[in-house]
């Protein structure tokens, strides 16, 4: 489809070669700047950072080793199918091997070049992938053969739309009522359609035995992922930073490689748990995020305010589709049928996703109940809900949020912000405050 | 003398069975979270059909009737969990289902309102059958009008009622009172006796012979299909059935709304396919249909979300089946 000049471009404006790569460069240098200066930022707020980290900070730079072994890949004939919700099947993918990649985009300075295209209005998330498509910045964006695209809120109904003058485009449609058995049904036909289609596109096909294995992967990755979280429960033996970064580089490394790293990683941190090594005051307040996803590298903002404030507070817990919801549901697979086992896929990535874009019998209720779950078993003492300017569908949840965990006794705190670096100083007032609040709340 | 050393060696086989799944079961339990409750509840079937078997083979023979009010005093409060653990025809169902799995076939699921409608409609074959002894009676009154012989032809008669609810374990347990003989050896079946008595011999057979056939091959592609018209199940879940009776159960699951998710497990491995433990809210699960099979609660991939309750104590709690269950205590 991508074949450059024979399609004509609907959306994307003509850049020319000069300026386009003037500008990659550009971005693509102080971007990988801001991934070596997080990094550095994570490392010194936590001084003896577990080893087994390091694995992720090499993994994390996202024009280094990943990009070039998914080359490498590629070269041998694997294909790289991306995708932008976590609704698209990563199994499905795996198990007719190819690469699932995600490919959403947290730069900043690419939402600026979205803005050509559509109005400032629109979430920066979708202006931001715009932008670096424009640019061709994001290597897994390039590198993917197709993306596979889920119709989940407006901006990424667009956003496939926008995107499919450059590239393949195979658009999921996501029934917005989950509970109800017309929808299972229709998303269900969605997945087993998405079979086909990866088969014939990629040549193999999924077989039983294949699926198999791929759920059976995707089981041990979602293991490591609670062992980490559990982790987490107790006191603080890894910064929220640390454990958001390696829950999120699941969606572009090596499965695999993941799992094993992830469970190197929680070897030691039981470790350190035994011997009460405590990466910060078992007094520091408690924190949950929830609300927009958060993109590596540059969305990294509100952690590192959350986590290098004055009073510090840690994250101890997200709600978030670039955090925990990655990995949090395992599929259930009650016979290894390939029957059983798509339905098992189905309902795994309909029915147990809280996104904002669904609604039910009783609303989004599944969200509600995951936050109360979460904020009480974390024992976490204050929410920070994110909300992206133009990210609608959380914004508009905040007020049943609040009520609900008003409820429990636990505050929020709403905070609004754009893909810019221009606010952080205001931010940084606004999250020590609330820092300052739980802190007092620790006390009374 | 042969035929004694054959039934030696097939008890010292039985026991050897016994033992092995013992065995089994430990290293099930150890290994694989998502397969233990299923196989315990295999030991303690074939364990509950050699109880029953021993039961009623004793000398001298207990009555059915006092089996089934010691029964129905039981299943007062624990429920339908006989028809989950211990039922024999469920049994030979579980056991289809096993084959079936085996060969990669995958089952049928019944539309959801006749599934339905046969869970409402098997309070109607249960009545059907409880009059069907006096409607006998009033076509073909007795010779006799004596109160104690009318008693008998009612409980007596084929589809006495009892019979009804009991007979699906008679054939299973003691086989030597089959209808159908095949050589030297009586094949027996669950309602076959009453239908080859109650039906003239020709037709009576050919139905008998429809009627296994079709049962068997129901169950073997529809989980657990006779469970959810199952007459005896209806009569056990009748008692729970009634607002009045809500406290009377002693066994049964409870939901946690603020941890589940609403994945759906639950109701995709539901054998009898019930829709409450996925649509209720959270609390106590009130439904008639559920066997207490526990499948959901071990399936259920969320840690305390599903439990099943004897008496407000928790037996068995939905767990993190990721992990291997070493590390347990």
């Amino acid at each position: 489809m991508s074949k450059n000049g024979t399609v004509e471009q609907r959306y994307l404006p003509e850049i020319s070669r000069k300026e386009m790569d003037e500008l990659k460069n550009t971005v693509k240098i102080a971007s990988q700047k801001i991934i070596a200066d997080n990094i550095e930022r994570m490392k010194r707020a936590d001084p003896h950072r577990p080893e087994a980290m390091k694995y992720f900070d090499d993994i994390a730079n996202l024009f280094g080793r990943r990009q070039q072994e998914i080359q490498a890949e590629k070269e041998k004939g694997k294909k790289v199918i991306g995708y932008m919700c976590l609704f698209a099947p990563t199994e499905l993918i795996l198990a007719a091997d190819a690469i699932p990649v995600r490919v959403n985009s947290g730069w900043y300075d690419t939402s600026k070049l979205g803005d050509r295209v559509v109005p400032v209005e629109v979430c920066p998330v979708i202006r931001s992938t715009i932008g670096a498509k424009m640019i061709e910045l994001s290597p897994f964006l390039e590198q993917s053969d197709a993306l596979i695209s889920v119709l989940t809120c407006d901006g990424m109904t667009k956003l496939s739309e926008i995107l499919s003058d450059q590239q393949t485009i195979w658009g999921m449609n996501v029934p917005r009522i989950k509970d109800s058995t017309q929808s299972l049904r229709f998303w269900s036909d969605e997945i087993k359609h998405m079979k086909t289609q990866i088969e014939s596109f990629t040549g193999n096909k999924i077989t039983r035995k294949n699926l198999n294995e791929a759920i059976t992967q995707s089981h041990r990755a979602t293991k490591a992922f609670r062992r980490l979280q559990n982790l987490r429960r107790t006191n603080p033996v890894i910064m929220g930073r640390d454990a958001m970064l390696v829950n999120q580089a699941y969606t572009w490394d090596d499965t695999k490689r993941w799992t094993e790293k992830t469970e190197l990683l929680c070897d030691e941190l039981e470790k350190r748990a035994q011997q009460k090594d405590w990466v910060c005051s078992p007094d520091t307040p408690r924190v949950m995020i929830t609300g927009t996803p958060m993109f590596w590298p540059d969305n990294w903002k509100l952690p590192t305010l959350v986590e290098e404030g004055n009073p510090q507070g840690i994250i101890v817990a997200d709600e978030q589709c670039s955090g925990e919801r990655i990995l949090n549901d395992p599929i259930g697979v009650d016979e290894w049928s390939m029957d059983d086992m798509l339905n098992a896929i189905s309902e795994r990535y309909l029915m147990a996703s809280t996104c904002p874009c669904f609604t039910s019998k009783n609303g989004n209720e599944d969200r509600i109940n995951w936050l109360i779950n979460k904020a009480k078993e974390w024992n976490v003492q204050g929410v920070v809900y994110y909300v992206v300017r133009g990210c609608m569908l959380y914004a508009m949840e905040y007020s049943r949020v609040k009520k609900a965990l008003d409820k429990i006794n636990v505050p929020v705190y709403y905070l609004d912000t754009e893909y810019t670096r221009e606010d952080v100083g205001q931010l940084k007032t606004r999250v020590e405050a609330f820092m300052e609040l739980l802190n007092a709340r620790v006390d009374f | 003398m042969a035929g004694e050393l054959i039934g030696n060696i097939l008890i010292l086989i039985v026991l050897a069975g016994l033992g092995a799944a013992g065995v089994i079961s430990v290293i099930i339990w150890k290994k694989n979270r998502v397969a233990r409750v299923t196989f315990l509840r295999f030991v303690i079937q074939a364990v509950g059909l050699a109880a029953l078997f021993f039961l009623f083979s004793l000398e001298p023979s207990i009555p059915l009737l006092y089996v089934l009010i010691a029964w129905f005093a039981v299943m007062l409060f624990l429920g339908r969990f006989f028809c989950g653990w211990v039922c024999p025809f469920a049994f030979i169902m579980d056991i289809e289902s096993v084959i079936r799995k085996a060969l990669k076939i995958r089952y049928r699921l019944l539309p959801e309102r006749l599934n339905t409608a046969l869970h409402k409609g098997r309070y109607l074959i249960l009545a059907v059958f409880l009059l069907l002894p006096i409607a006998l009676w009033l076509i073909d009154p007795p010779p006799n009008t004596a109160s104690a012989v009318m008693m008998a032809r009612l409980l007596a008669g084929p589809f006495r009622p009892y019979s009804i609810i009991i007979d699906p374990l008679i054939p299973l347990v003691v086989p030597w009172t089959g209808q159908i003989v095949l050589g030297d050896i009586n094949l027996s079946y669950p309602y076959i006796s009453d239908i080859v008595t109650f039906i003239d011999t020709t037709p009576g057979q050919i139905f008998a012979v429809v009627f296994v056939v079709v049962t068997l091959i129901g169950a073997f592609l529809i989980r657990r299909v006779w469970c959810r018209f199952c007459p005896a199940g209806a009569s056990i879940a009748a008692i729970n059935k009634f607002k009045a009776f809500k406290g009377v159960p002693l066994l049964y699951i409870e939901k946690d709304e603020e941890k589940c998710t609403k994945c759906g497990v639950c109701k995709r491995v539901c054998p009898v396919q019930v829709p409450e433990v996925y649509e209720q809210k959270g609390g106590k699960i009130g439904t008639s249909q559920c066997m207490l099979c526990a499948r959901c609660v071990e399936m259920c991939p969320y840690e305390d979300a599903l439990k099943i309750k004897l008496a407000n104590k928790p037996v068995f709690k939905s767990r993190n089946w990721l992990e291997p269950s070493i590390n347990d205590e």
